[in-house]
């Protein structure tokens, strides 16, 4: 998407992620009325328009959440499902609202409450009408089989993959939005229960609740709302996932390539200037063939990007500095909009104990949706922030 | 009560599927082995599997059926420990590269931590999952190509 304007995020809001009894309109009303509050709106008649990202808890989402916010009668609401990147879609729905200058101000929500729902010991997967779900696919599945061919053609140990969640869990250390956080070793990592060889439980992301908002608005507004640390959005893509039925390189992601590559030509930002990155660490293989997706390092070097601490601080880019999925756990229709809204917090300087240093100007996040069969994935959206100030 | 009537009259009337899908998967009654069904595009020539209508490539709508090749390389599978809801653990299941240029998503028939990426495994038939009824669902799977199974048998 071209911006046909300039864009700023005026606020955001995320709530606490882990197992919540609120459901998920009570979470999203959370997050949406810090995220307001945040951009310094105090009446229901600001915004314009609102998307809300929801996969899971039913019809007419959105509403739920603004009606008792007395937005409901005054603003459009929208409903946006496309599994793990509803919550971002949301946000990049906002955005092309503001930049095509339909709206001055709108708000992009992501929220879901699983556990309130959903059987424990289970694993996610496609719809029933979907081939591979009929033969027994799941979304673990998915990513093994990505991580068993990565290592039968690399090289990669078990051991190397649990890097990824050690590093992750040690970000969030003292994230109080996060769940799973602090130490844990590649042991631990390792030894935990076995989900889908080779990824055990400490591998794979909680399945847990939460909400993320994001208020965005025109150059405008940032005055009149008097917005004192404006982060200016740069590109803000959404694409649908290539099918194909014919062989693939799955240690690559076709759909993650072709978002990055489209966001970089948007943003006139390339990889080697992003400063953190929050990316879909769904489970630790896809954080690893990521770095090499968009560019962050060579195809073949994600080993030794990873093992170099590239991706932690002092590194070329912090992945995952808020924690990741793999320490927030994922509420699939949230993540999109809370990671973004952790990356404004970061650049804002407003971590407290998982401050990135030095505060970091440019952030980059990722997430994809669906294990749709013959696509890698449905969906990918993708952002690119910039500080204003 | 007519309702109540009509109501189990009608589910006596349509059970639940106990054969996946006869367009994908052909099990011959004359005892030849079963094989899985390409479709090719007579507009573009474009083979698929699984049956795509209109051809995702031109938008063609007719085709010719193939018989696929039996067998195939296992790209890459997972031994899969916590599964779907309702189905038993642990199952396998894999990405299967037919000499046509397809990959086919199965499930493969044999223990877990028994597959490798790269071997050379073949179509068989049997259950994926249970029915609303209670009833196997058959489908298509793929296993272990004979001569690999016997070797595998005395080791393992």
């Amino acid at each position: 998407m071209k911006l046909d304007r300039e864009v700023y995020i005026a606020g955001v809001g995320e709530t606490v992620f882990g197992k919540h009894k609120e459901d998920y309109d009570i979470l999203g009303r959370q997050a949406a009325f810090q995220a307001m509050k945040n951009s310094n709106i105090s009446r229901p008649d600001v915004i314009q328009s609102a998307y809300v990202g929801n996969a899971h808890n039913g019809i007419v989402t959105g509403q739920t959440i603004f009606k008792d916010l007395g937005m409901c009668g005054r603003v459009p609401v929208i409903n946006v499902e496309s599994a793990c990147s509803a919550g971002a879609m949301a946000v990049h729905l906002a955005i092309k609202d503001v930049a095509t200058g339909l709206t001055e101000v709108s708000i992009g929500v992501g929220a879901e409450n699983h556990t309130l729902r959903r059987k424990s010991g289970t694993a996610f997967m496609p719809a029933m009408n979907d081939i591979e779900a009929v033969h027994g696919g799941v979304m673990t599945g998915k990513y093994s089989m990505r991580a068993t061919r990565y290592m039968y053609e690399r090289g990669a140990t078990i051991e190397d993959f649990a890097m990824i969640t050690v590093k992750n869990r040690k970000h969030a250390t003292n994230n109080p939005h996060a769940w799973f956080k602090g130490k844990i070793s590649v042991e631990e990592v390792v030894n935990s229960r076995m989900v889908a060889y080779p990824m055990t439980l400490h591998q794979c992301c909680g399945v847990a609740d939460g909400a993320g908002a994001v208020v965005v608005c025109s150059k405008d507004m940032v005055q009149k709302l008097g917005i004192a640390k404006p982060v200016k959005v740069t590109g803000s893509v959404v694409t649908s996932g290539p099918y194909h039925n014919h062989p693939r390189d799955i240690t690559g992601d076709d759909i993650t390539e072709m978002t990055s590559e489209l966001l970089y030509k948007e943003s006139g930002i390339g990889p080697e200037d992003v400063d953190i990155l929050e990316l879909h660490d769904a489970f630790t293989i896809a954080e690893l063939l990521y770095y090499e997706c968009m560019g962050l390092c060579k195809k073949g070097e994600g080993l030794k990007f990873l093992r170099e601490g590239q991706s932690t601080y002092g590194g070329k880019c912090v992945v995952s500095p808020r924690g990741g999925m793999l320490s927030y756990g994922h509420p699939i229709g949230a993540s999109g909009a809370a990671q973004i809204a952790s990356n404004v917090k970061q650049m804002r300087n407003e971590c407290p104990g998982y401050q990135v240093e030095p505060i970091p100007r440019v952030a980059m996040s990722h997430v994809t949706g669906g294990g749709l069969s013959g696509t890698e994935h449905a969906a990918c959206t993708m952002h690119m922030l910039v500080s204003d100030f | 009560m007519p309702e109540v009537d009509k109501k189990s009259k009608k589910k006596e009337q349509e059970p639940d599927i106990t054969f996946f899908h006869p367009d994908l998967l052909s099990v011959p009654d004359d005892q030849s082995p079963p094989f899985l069904k390409g479709y090719r595009c007579n507009n573009c020539g474009q083979l698929d599997f699984p049956k795509l209508s209109p051809c995702p490539n031109c938008w063609g709508e007719t085709f010719e059926t193939v018989p696929l090749s039996t067998r195939g390389k296992l790209y890459s599978f997972a031994d899969i420990y916590i599964g779907q809801p309702g189905l038993e653990t642990p199952y396998v299941v894999g990405y299967i590269d037919l000499p046509e240029k397809l990959r086919i998503f199965a499930m493969l028939d044999g223990e877990v931590e028994s597959f490798h990426c790269d071997e050379e495994v073949e179509l068989t038939v049997g259950p994926i999952r249970k029915n609303q009824d209670g009833l196997p669902i058959i489908s298509y799977k793929f296993k272990k190509t004979s001569s690999q199974s016997d070797e595998k048998g005395v080791n393992v």
